[in-house]
């Protein structure tokens, strides 16, 4: 057995519509790369990372879901077991945004009550093809109280911000049970701290 | 003589004869096909059931068939209200449009491109473009480390790739999505006006040809599309392009060139039989039935169970579902986890097993019972690493040992 190299370990899932990114955002995020041949995805696929957030070494677990509806009742699955669930659409493609909806309905059925969710819109990189601004996508992170972020997996942006961003959220949960099991140790709660300066330190 | 010779030498003589004795045919390509003359291309028909054993009935079925699919196109892909009289004067110059109208398919006066009845042709045509789109995104990413998908074939489909100035002939026009282009505007006076556009093209590898060429990956999407309008209790299902893909890519290659010719027809004959044997795999309502993916993951589960109980505890105690890894494995017929050479190979040995699939499962438990020691040491991350991304290995190791379990 592999000895312990990392202090916490963090499940995340990404879902959402075929063909919006989700291999590549992975992709991207683990080996800093990028390629638009991706074959599809069956069933479910893994990746892991580990990243440094608040001084603590953090394994996060990323599982990489097939989008089409034939594999959810293999992909529901792994929502129970996710902490953080990351929903991606395409911003060049309304159907993938009009089905986050169905997406977080989803979420709602199969994931843990207090899992940390993103919706991510991909691809805003392609200007010329956008068909879903931004203001739509962050309306509806609004209504549900949801984090929300423009990605491209291609131009790198927003990608590794992303990821430590939902592991940020993780950790203040886990952080605050711990609070609650240790007392006397001193948790600063960051949530309110809307621009935590954390970003540009975590996944050094 | 050598070993290779005589191996052709006996291809040569089982498909030579009048009647083709299966059980010879499925001994020889079991052991693997030679990739040289038609045997692969010839053999997997045979297997798979297109072609019965009777030469003399071959001329026969094979132009039938492809009448056949040639309809399927006419009726399934072109647009409703097309001109059936395609190849021949394939160069249209419009002559006589309003008598091609007229002795179209059955569209009526009342049928035109907005109407929403039930019975309009040209409502069905959109509805489709919902699972086309899905079908267009899949062909595109088919094996995308060899080139051969996105190169020109050599026998186009006439009446498909000429489009005798119509729209939706070919199936991924029709899916476009729509974007509309800005421009600037200049206007100096009552002179001339300039239009800026500002488009970017982005370059794609698996892009569309020229009027009259169409690439091989269209040629998939067609045989896909017609797939499911036939079957449309199944309709497509992501990972059929993997089972579609080297079927037609072994047609496509055929040195025979009067069957490659006629590789999209065969092709798609020969994937519906295969699928007809898998299409419970594909089947979300059949996960539990017998035949179901649950069911063969289950069995291969079992085999390897019986075979090495440390490596089976080991990946149970780690919670390592087998669903991590031989979904795929198991629905895809191991297409996504060896380079195509290495795929065809055990395709050869899967088609050839008349108890269709022991000898699938058998390969797969091979693979992870060759992966013994490193399973045993990894921790749960590398062992889903591991299996999901089966390492480079000569594939004749894996098969020599599936071949050594009972």
């Amino acid at each position: 057995m592999a000895k312990k190299t990392y202090d916490l370990l963090f499940k995340l899932l990404l879902i959402g519509d075929s063909g919006v990114g989700k291999t590549c955002i992975l992709f991207r995020f683990s080996d800093d790369a990028f390629t638009s041949t991706f074959i599809s995805t069956i069933g479910i696929d893994f990746k892991i990372k580990t990243v440094e957030l608040r001084g603590k070494k953090i394994k996060l677990q990323i599982w990489d879901t097939a989008g089409q509806e034939r594999f959810h009742t293999i992909t529901t699955s792994y929502y129970r077991g996710a902490m953080g669930i990351m929903l991606v659409y395409d911003i060049t493609n309304e159907k993938s945004f009009e089905n986050i909806v169905k997406w977080l309905r989803n979420i709602d059925e199969h994931a843990n009550e207090d899992v940390e969710k993103m919706i991510l819109g991909n691809k805003c990189d392609m200007t010329d093809k956008r068909v879903v601004n931004k203001e739509r996508g962050e309306a509806i992170a609004r209504e549900h109280g949801i984090r929300f972020m423009e990605t491209s997996a291609k131009s790198n942006i927003n990608i590794e911000r992303a990821f430590c961003e939902l592991a940020e959220a993780i950790l203040d949960k886990t952080s605050g049970k711990e609070a609650a099991e240790n007392p006397e140790r001193v948790v600063i709660d960051r949530r309110n701290n809307d621009k935590a300066p954390g970003y540009s330190k975590c996944c050094a | 003589m050598s070993i290779f010779k005589a191996r052709v030498k006996e291809f040569d003589d089982a498909l030579a004869q009048d009647v083709v004795d299966l059980k010879e045919l499925r001994r020889l390509t079991f052991n693997g096909v030679p990739d040289v003359q038609s045997f692969r291309a010839l053999g997997w028909k045979l297997l798979l059931g297109y072609l019965g054993p009777t030469r003399s009935s071959w001329t026969t079925t094979l132009s039938q068939k492809r009448a056949l699919y040639k309809q399927f196109i006419e009726e399934l892909v072109l647009p409703p209200g097309h001109s059936c009289n395609g190849a021949g004067d394939a160069d249209g110059d419009g002559d006589g449009d309003a008598e091609v109208a007229v002795e179209s398919r059955g569209v009526g006066l009342q049928d035109h491109p907005l109407s929403e009845g039930p019975e309009s042709a040209w409502n069905t045509f959109f509805n489709d473009n919902e699972f086309l789109l899905q079908i267009d995104k899949d062909v595109r990413r088919l094996c995308p480390d060899i080139s051969f998908f996105q190169q020109p074939t050599e026998y186009p489909c006439d009446i498909v790739v000429h489009s005798r100035g119509e729209h939706g002939r070919r199936l991924h026009e029709r899916v476009v999505p729509t974007v509309l282009s800005s421009a600037n505007v200049e206007r100096k006076g009552l002179g001339m006006t300039k239009i800026n556009l500002i488009t970017k093209r982005s370059v794609e590898t698996y892009a569309a040809m020229e009027e009259g060429q169409e690439a091989h990956w269209e040629v998939v999407q067609r045989i896909l599309f017609i797939y499911a309008k036939l079957n449309p209790g199944q309709g497509y299902v992501q990972g059929m392009n993997e089972i579609v893909g080297p079927i037609y890519y072994v047609m496509a290659s055929d040195p025979d060139l009067s069957y490659r010719a006629h590789a999209e027809a065969d092709c798609f004959f020969c994937f519906t039989a295969l699928m007809s044997e898998i299409r419970d795999f594909f089947i979300k309502t059949l996960d539990d039935a017998e035949g179901g993916i649950k069911y063969m993951m289950a069995r291969l589960s079992n085999m390897l169970k019986t075979k090495d109980i440390d490596i089976y505890e080991h990946l149970k105690s780690q919670e390592l579902h087998p669903q991590y890894y031989s979904f795929r494995w198991l629905t895809l017929l191991l297409s996504q986890e060896f380079p195509l050479p290495d795929v065809l190979r055990i395709w050869d040995s899967v088609f050839s097993d008349e108890q269709r699939f022991d000898f699938l499962i058998k390969i797969c438990c091979s693979m992870i019972l060759i992966q013994r020691e490193a399973i045993l040491e990894n921790d749960f991350a590398s062992n889903v690493k591991l299996l999901q991304n089966y390492p480079p290995m000569d594939i004749n190791v894996v098969i020599t040992h599936a071949v050594s379990l009972a």
